[in-house]
């Protein structure tokens, strides 16, 4: 029993203790500079599923030489740009990286380079319609953000891209759906006649 | 049948102000009219079940029992589909808070005004194609949700397949047609709370179908679409078994049976009349707002809650939400079994009391609940408002039929409007504006629950008293009879229209509690026993 007790207390309070330690973005330093070249032409509305984007990423060389050594992932991420969280609680930015939801969609990770970082990325068709912008975080070997980089800037206001998502509609599914809907429609209204008819043979009999 | 059944004042037949006066009147001598062996089981004088038999299907009560709850099941199930699948219809379709809590105002919405015009298509063409009507012509609406393509679509959409709850009404009318009053509180408990269920069942069923429709290899925005036939299917396959396996009424359906007799049918203005001048339907229509009001509220939320707050994953959310709804299984009966159990000491100031016990209890534990920070404690809290909750509703329909014997129907149809109308209010004011966020909203509700509960300390009747006051001590106005005989004027009392209100006010003295046997009879009140 007391045993048990002090294994659920100290669950609870190592996960008290994750939480605390939660690393926030402010702390970090912005030492990544992350381009994007939207393709075909800047300023077009993406569409989810056909177009794509090209990422390139690279150490800021303004930064002291040693900054990078701890660096060993990176992992770019599509964001929300603020216009596309309003009203929309659950896409909230967090100081606090643990509940931070500005950044949902993965594009890719891949082994810390300080230059020649580049990735095409056709824009999953679960992106919902938005605007974004898109961020890169550096992680060390205990896999913590340590430092981070985006293609807009501190406000989130320029270098925004669109993006428009498919509609999930199919012609199969409506055409489906038509169906179904008469089926039930005749079926009611066929059954009532039937034994209305029905109602009035054996009246006259 | 030689025990107290035929004899004068037992019959209840009526208490619901729902069945057709036709039953008394049929006459065709090809219905017996004695009651042996003809039905699985045994029946009173009008051919109504006196037993229920949970796990029979035998035809025609417990048939109906079946084939009405269930529809009524399948009908709150699309109704709460799009509810646990939010975190992806959000996406899909670019909505805002304002939208979804907007959808959620509009799912409830529309039964407000689909239940009452019910129950006269039950008096019309009767429960049977009352029910079938319903959930054929919903069919289609539930299937409209492959072509919703933005917030305005999926609002209407919402709406129109919340015209489905009109079931409710169908069901508890289809009851009183096949079971005797001594045990139609409990059934119309069952059914109603087993109904209500689905709201929980469809917080499983949608993300579990979900995960196996992207599994098969579809994207997430056409998965949550065709997740939906499922419902829609479900409505055509139990419209189609009500028609066939149904039938109206104990011995057969309403167009097949001659009508005859000379029974006077009331009049609807005067039965509407006697319903809104009584100040304790009002009292009740709020309350029931802010128990099963706040039930339906919470149906459309709390995944979406869970989703966001705890970081889960969608069908996790949705197990933990499907125990809110689940709840009603035990929940609602057991409501209806503490308020009988407090009449039996108490009487009617038991039921009051019972009432107010378990609604403040479930608004105590909403607070808690959106106050929450930790995973166990929110569920917790949830499970413990579900009950409060849920035990309320039927615990306020362990008290309605008192309130009111010629315009039951009526009152019934309207506390059942304001549930849907609570609803409609409670997720207006705190889940729609970006204000509040869905935890702050959680707690407000309870706060708001804990203070609608307090009108029921009004609520006096002058023979059996209320929570805090006695009875009257008059003799006259301090008689079951006295209150149920004034809906009647003296023209309509000359006509004796007023017999079955009398004999229900006798039958009512059991909630005087304990104190029954020493109930003096009033002087100039003998009951006429036709």
């Amino acid at each position: 029993m007391a045993a048990s007790l002090l294994l659920v207390s100290s669950i609870l309070i190592s996960c008290l203790a994750a939480s605390c330690h939660g690393v926030t973005l402010s702390s970090l330093q912005k030492t990544l500079i992350v381009f994007v070249t939207a393709s075909p032409s800047p300023g077009q509305v993406l569409k989810a599923g056909e177009d794509s984007i090209t990422l390139t990423w690279s150490f800021n060389n303004s930064f002291p030489g040693r900054t990078d050594s701890a660096y060993k992932t990176v992992r770019v991420k599509l964001c929300f740009a603020p216009i596309s969280q309003q009203d929309r609680a659950w896409r909230k930015t967090e100081d606090n990286l643990v509940k931070d939801k500005t950044c949902q969609y993965k594009i890719v990770a891949k082994p810390y380079s300080p230059s020649n970082n580049t990735f095409s990325w056709t824009v999953q068709r679960d992106v919902p319609t938005g605007t974004y912008f898109v961020r890169a975080y550096a992680y060390n070997s205990a896999d913590e953000e340590v430092a981070y980089g985006q293609t807009t800037n501190a406000h989130k206001t320029n270098n925004l891209f669109q993006v428009k998502a498919i509609s999930g509609r199919h012609v199969s599914l409506d055409i489906a759906s038509i169906c179904f809907s008469a089926f039930s429609i005749v079926s009611l209204f066929g059954f009532f006649l039937l034994e209305k008819r029905g109602a009035k043979h054996s009246q006259e009999n | 049948m030689a025990d107290t059944e035929g004899s004068p004042g037992s019959s209840m037949h009526g208490v619901t102000g729902r069945e057709p006066v036709l039953a008394f009147s049929v006459a065709s001598p090809t219905v017996p009219t004695d009651t042996t062996a003809k039905f699985d089981l045994p029946v009173d004088s009008e051919h109504k079940a006196k037993k229920f038999k949970l796990f029979s299907f035998a035809n025609p009560h417990m048939r109906t029992f079946h084939l009405s709850w269930i529809s009524f099941f399948t009908c709150f199930v699309s109704t709460f589909a799009a509810a646990p699948l939010v975190p992806i219809i959000r996406d899909n379709l670019n909505l805002t808070k304002g939208d979804i809590g907007n959808a959620g105002v509009a799912s409830v919405s529309g039964s407000i005004f689909s239940r009452l015009a019910m129950g006269a298509v039950c008096d019309l063409l009767g429960p049977r194609y009352g029910c079938a009507f319903v959930i054929m012509l919903s069919a289609p609406t539930v299937f409209c949700m492959s072509f919703v393509s933005d917030a305005a679509g999926y609002i209407a959409v919402r709406f129109m397949i919340g015209f489905s709850l009109a079931t409710f009404v169908s069901c508890q009318y289809w009851m009183s047609t096949m079971f005797n009053t001594k045990i139609i509180g409990l059934v119309n408990g069952t059914a109603a709370g087993w109904g209500n269920m689905g709201g929980g069942a469809t917080q499983l069923l949608m993300p579990l179908l979900y995960e196996i429709i992207r599994r098969a290899g579809s994207t997430p925005f056409t998965a949550w679409r065709i997740a939906f036939f499922i419902p829609g299917w479900l409505h055509v396959i139990m419209g189609i078994l009500v028609l066939n396996l149904g039938q109206d009424l104990p011995d057969g359906n309403l167009g097949a049976l001659q009508k005859k007799g000379d029974v006077t049918k009331d009049k609807f203005n005067k039965i509407l009349w006697y319903a809104v001048t009584n100040y304790r339907t009002w009292i009740f229509v709020l309350l029931y707002g802010y128990s099963m009001g706040v039930e339906l509220s919470t149906d459309n939320v709390i995944a979406e809650y869970f989703y966001d707050r705890f970081d889960l994953k969608l069908h996790t959310a949705g197990v933990i939400a499907a125990t809110f709804g689940m709840a009603n299984l035990l929940a609602r009966p057991f409501g209806g079994f503490a308020s009988d159990y407090s009449a039996r000491k108490f009487g009617m100031r038991g039921r009051l009391w019972t009432l107010w016990i378990l609604q403040t209890l479930g608004g105590v534990f909403c607070i808690l609940l959106g106050r929450a920070n930790s995973l166990p404690f929110a569920v917790t809290n949830m499970i413990i408002f579900s009950i409060g909750a849920q035990a309320a509703c039927g615990a306020t329909f362990g008290i309605i039929p008192f309130v009111s014997r010629r315009s039951l129907g009526i009152i019934s149809g309207l506390t059942g409007a304001g549930g849907n109308f609570g609803s409609g209010l409670t997720q207006l004011i705190f889940f729609t504006s970006s204000k509040y966020s869905t935890a702050t909203g959680l707690t407000y509700m309870g706060f708001m629950i804990c203070a609608c509960t307090l009108p029921v300390t009004l609520v006096h009747f002058p023979q059996w008293g209320s929570m805090f006051l006695p009875p009257t001590k008059d003799v006259v106005k301090g008689s079951e009879e006295h209150y149920y005989a004034a809906e009647w004027d003296d023209d309509e009392k000359l006509k004796g229209m007023h017999q079955n209100s009398l004999k229900f006010a006798e039958n009512s003295k059991s909630e005087r509690g304990r104190r029954v046997a020493s109930a003096p009879t009033p002087p100039n009140t003998t009951p006429n026993y036709v």
